[in-house]
């Protein structure tokens, strides 16, 4: 589907006579921008090295680690240093894998009660669960905590690490190699570049069921008019029952990754 | 200038001495505290052996405690490779602690090196 989307969308307007259908509801940018972050509300368990080689595409974006934007990171680190201002505590931490600020800012109106960080829970070598946000400020990055707790227990400290490395590899290499992931790849497909797609689309269908992704592959690549495909064609083709089939298609419309076209079955890529 | 400290057990000890490549040379173990003989002591790693460490004076081990201790990769007596020590830190219990997370995570540290430590790529 090389065609842009004006193009697919004509033939479907002469068909129906227009009407309830606004091209301009799919394809215009504030749809494809969802993917680009803004109502992005993810919690990523990090390293302190990922979040200082975490990069910044232009000024005021999102951070991204591994090219997906993060709005909130996890982790815990040792405190190597706490120094009190009156308006925030910065703690210096350490989590072997690199050192960086974290800031936690004194609410005024609640800096007597619980809200505020408990002085005694927290203290220098001591180990703390961070969350927060990754902040730049001129050069210097910085974590702006939304709550910082200590950690007690070493089993926490060390699977909070290793949660980080299995969000890395979900991210750079697929979902992990279950049930789904071994019949995603026995039908050829497994690795992530193979879909070619707007990388958007990628990023998307990291979390799609095996069937979507095959459908996904088959809209890409399988000759057909500006109109798509109908359900019940990519049934025949993928061998799948059409109860599967469009729950599979639900995903990808929810997803914003395909649309219907001549009726709700039929379905074709949206490019843009 | 950030220090990095990759985990590691002892049989990992020989790539990161000094004279290796690129790598850092200081990294972490994880053990429970098994001979204190003055300035060194020697730290029982699991089912992995034990390693022995130099103190410095502002170290206070206990006995039978989990520590995790950071430290520069030396030659010690014997020929052998232990760690300087550069701090360490107390976790009580080795029983509250499940070392096969440990194992798993210096597993992890070392194939996926990217988010951990900064070594050439190979």
């Amino acid at each position: 589907m090389d065609s842009g989307y004006g193009n697919n969308y004509n033939p479907y307007a002469s068909q129906t006579g227009g009407g309830g259908f606004m091209a301009g509801e799919t394809s215009s940018p504030s749809g494809g921008g969802k993917f680009g972050g803004g109502d992005n509300k993810t919690l990523r368990p990090v390293t302190v090295k990922q979040i200082i080689d975490a990069t910044c595409p232009y000024p005021e974006a999102p951070f991204q680690v591994d090219g997906a934007d993060v709005a909130n990171v996890v982790f815990v680190a040792q405190v190597r240093n706490i120094s009190k201002q009156s308006t925030n505590i910065t703690y210096k931490v350490d989590d072997s894998t690199g050192d960086v600020e974290v800031k936690k800012w004194v609410d005024s109106a609640t800096a007597d009660t619980m809200d505020m960080d408990d002085p005694n829970g927290i203290h220098t070598k001591g180990y703390v669960r961070v969350l927060g946000a990754i902040k730049s400020f001129g050069n210097r990055r910085y974590i702006g905590a939304h709550s910082i707790r200590p950690v007690t227990e070493i089993n926490e400290f060390l699977c909070s690490m290793l949660d980080a490395a299995a969000v890395h590899l979900f991210f750079t290499r697929g979902p992990s190699g279950d049930g789904a992931g071994v019949a995603a790849s026995a039908s050829g497909f497994s690795a992530m570049t193979d879909y070619g797609g707007p990388e958007a689309h990628n990023r998307a269908l990291h979390n799609m069921s095996p069937f979507a992704k095959d459908i996904y592959q088959l809209l890409r690549t399988e000759p057909q008019d500006d109109t798509g495909l109908h359900m019940q064609t990519i049934g025949t083709k993928l061998g799948i029952p059409n109860m599967d089939v469009a729950r599979a298609g639900e995903e990808l419309l929810n997803a914003g990754v395909i649309f219907s076209t001549l009726d709700e079955s039929t379905w074709a890529i949206l490019d843009y | 200038m950030s220090m990095q400290s990759p985990r590691v057990l002892p049989q990992h000890l020989a790539n990161f001495q000094q004279n290796a490549a690129k790598t850092p040379h200081t990294v972490r173990i994880l053990g429970t505290v098994s001979e204190l003989q003055g300035e060194t002591a020697k730290v029982a790693c699991g089912t992995h052996g034990e390693v022995t460490i130099i103190l410095t004076p502002d170290d206070h081990l206990q006995m039978g405690k989990l520590v995790e201790v950071v430290g520069k990769v030396v030659n010690v007596e014997g020929g052998q490779l232990g760690l300087r020590v550069l701090g360490t830190s107390d976790w009580g219990n080795p029983a509250d602690c499940d070392y096969k997370i440990w194992e798993n995570l210096v597993d992890a540290t070392h194939r996926i090196k990217t988010i951990f430590y900064d070594a050439p790529a190979n």
